[in-house]
């Protein structure tokens, strides 16, 4: 009960927030533009450049909020009203989590979308096969996007100083997540693989948080 | 079982430390159902820890909190449901409005939505922030901001308001609502546990003191009590022609229970009870005489409700 009104109070919050709405409208923006200033994509669709530049700077805007959002909170006591209230602390993590998640994940996929569609008009792609190409790409995408998001929470749980929570998310977190594509580039794992690795870490992170959480004196 | 006959709140042997520096010791008090508790002592002095242990936030500490009879060790929701807390500065999220971020509140205490609804109408209307409802909350004045707060403490009709230092940084005009407002939920049956490191902030309100110093309870009981030992009271102060290199000799004098030094060649001789102000002044001036020493002036002080409160706080004071 908590867990799913909680989900749903911090997905009001973030949806409407400027971080999320600069994301919703940058990302697609920013995809168009510099495929516009890159004079030689050699070819490469813009769907395809999207999904690229999606999977490269969604996981660092992931984290970053992530760690900016609970930090900011957990220095300013936000949670004291929260933690007197019956409410398991697992879910004050877990939902903000899975809102920022959904929300970067939404973003993502609006500005593949928009390409998509960009694509199909300007260069006359079909835009559903299109994005069958593009499945596997944002599959990666979205895998590393978690891994950063909860590499995000288990930072922000940790850290005691907004540069170093950032620091920590910016080099840490966008390392872990490229882990994903490890088994690809070596040519030793297929798709699924990856997907189950992100699955696998992301709750090593959660669960790792929610622990460190539980104990925390806030 | 301890905590289930007249108290609300049984508080018992706590000890908490950070790293190496204990902050309560052995702390140990009762809070009565219904009226006021003025829970005092300086800054720094572990109010804030103990409202803490008291409300479930801080789980690594020794001793027991028992509320109504059930520790707080097991916080579960009717513990929750029993309990509204202020924090000394009310924190959330900006971008939440007053009405929604108290919607949460509710519906996370359980409530339903209409009896939500119609909770916040009325405790923003009795706190006079109706028109601030639809107001982001970061867009609040920190005096608005501590009245969401105190609404919020009060949302789910708890039988125990915990308030850590609610006036602070109040204006008069809302100080005055709020003690209002605390005499008002006493009247109603509502426990109020609150601090404050300004004794003027408790004193015309408080049914009932604890204060706090060096990690211990050093006073508890009515404000009446506290004053008649003003009254009783009796501090000489000694006035010399020149500084005494020890006191030793007025230490010694019978009947005197203390000696402070105020400046250079003042000092303040705190009378044991029942001394004989009169016996102990002639004392004084033969033992000094006797030592070939000159007084100047000796005169009878009467300690003011701060000076008892500096004294049983450790921090200075003359009694």
């Amino acid at each position: 009960m908590s867990l799913k009104l909680l989900f749903m109070d911090e997905l009001n919050g973030f949806y409407r927030s400027k971080v999320m709405i600069a994301l919703w409208v940058g990302l697609p923006a920013m995809a168009l533009v510099l495929y516009l200033l890159v004079s030689d994509t050699g070819g490469i669709p813009i769907s395809q450049f999207t999904a690229l530049l999606v999977s490269s700077i969604g996981g660092v805007l992931t984290s970053a909020m992530i760690v900016v959002t609970i930090l900011n909170e957990r220095e300013r006591k936000v949670y004291d009203l929260f933690l007197v209230r019956p409410i398991k602390r697992r879910d004050l993590l877990l939902a903000k989590f899975g809102a920022v998640y959904l929300c970067v994940v939404v973003a993502a996929l609006l500005a593949i979308l928009l390409s998509a569609l960009l694509d199909a008009f300007l260069n006359g792609y079909d835009v559903l096969a299109t994005i069958g190409a593009l499945g596997d790409s944002v599959l990666i995408a979205l895998s590393m996007m978690a891994i950063s998001c909860s590499a995000g929470v288990l930072i922000g749980v940790l850290a005691n100083s907004m540069l170093v929570g950032i620091l920590l998310v910016l080099y840490g977190g966008n390392q872990l997540s490229s882990l994903v594509i490890l088994p690809i580039l070596l040519g030793t794992g297929e798709l699924w693989m990856a997907v189950l690795l992100a699955i696998a870490i992301s709750s090593g992170l959660l669960l790792g948080s929610i622990v460190i959480f539980e104990r925390k004196e806030l | 079982m301890v905590g289930d006959s007249g108290e609300m709140v049984a508080v018992r042997g706590l000890y908490k430390r950070y790293k190496d520096l204990p902050v309560l010791l052995n702390l140990s008090f009762e809070i009565p159902k219904g009226g006021i508790f003025g829970y005092i002592g300086p800054n720094g002095a572990g109010k804030t820890t103990t409202i803490k242990i008291m409300i479930g936030l801080i789980h690594d500490y020794q001793g027991e909190v028992i509320i109504e009879g059930r520790s707080t060790r097991k916080w579960d929701a009717q513990l929750c449901s029993k309990i509204g807390y202020l924090p000394q500065n009310t924190s959330m999220q900006e971008w939440r409005t007053v009405d929604q971020a108290l919607s949460t509140f509710g519906r996370l205490s359980g409530m339903s939505h209409t009896d939500t609804d119609l909770r916040i109408k009325e405790l923003l209307d009795q706190l006079g922030i109706i028109d601030f409802r639809h107001r982001k909350v970061g867009k609040l004045s920190g005096g608005t901001l501590q009245k969401v707060g105190m609404a919020q403490a009060m949302l789910h009709r708890p039988r125990l308001l915990v308030l850590d230092e609610p006036v602070a940084g109040l204006d008069p005009e809302s100080r005055v609502l709020f003690k209002n407002l605390f005499r008002q939920l006493a009247r109603e049956g509502t426990t109020v546990f609150f601090s404050s490191h300004i004794l003027s902030d408790i004193e015309d309100i408080a049914d009932t003191i604890g204060i706090l110093g060096q990690g211990r309870m050093r006073y508890i009981g009515s404000m009446e009590a506290l004053r008649d030992q003003v009254v009783r009271g009796q501090v000489i102060r000694l006035d010399m022609v020149q500084g005494l290199n020890d006191t030793t000799t007025l230490e010694r004098l019978p009947g005197v229970s203390r000696v402070n030094k105020i400046s250079d060649d003042q000092y303040q001789l705190v009378l044991q009870p029942q001394t004989d102000l009169d016996e102990v002044v002639d004392k004084c001036i033969r033992a000094m005489q006797a030592e070939g020493r000159r007084i100047r002036g000796i005169h009878q002080v009467r300690p003011s409700l701060e000076d008892l409160y500096m004294n049983y706080t450790d921090t200075g004071g003359m009694v």
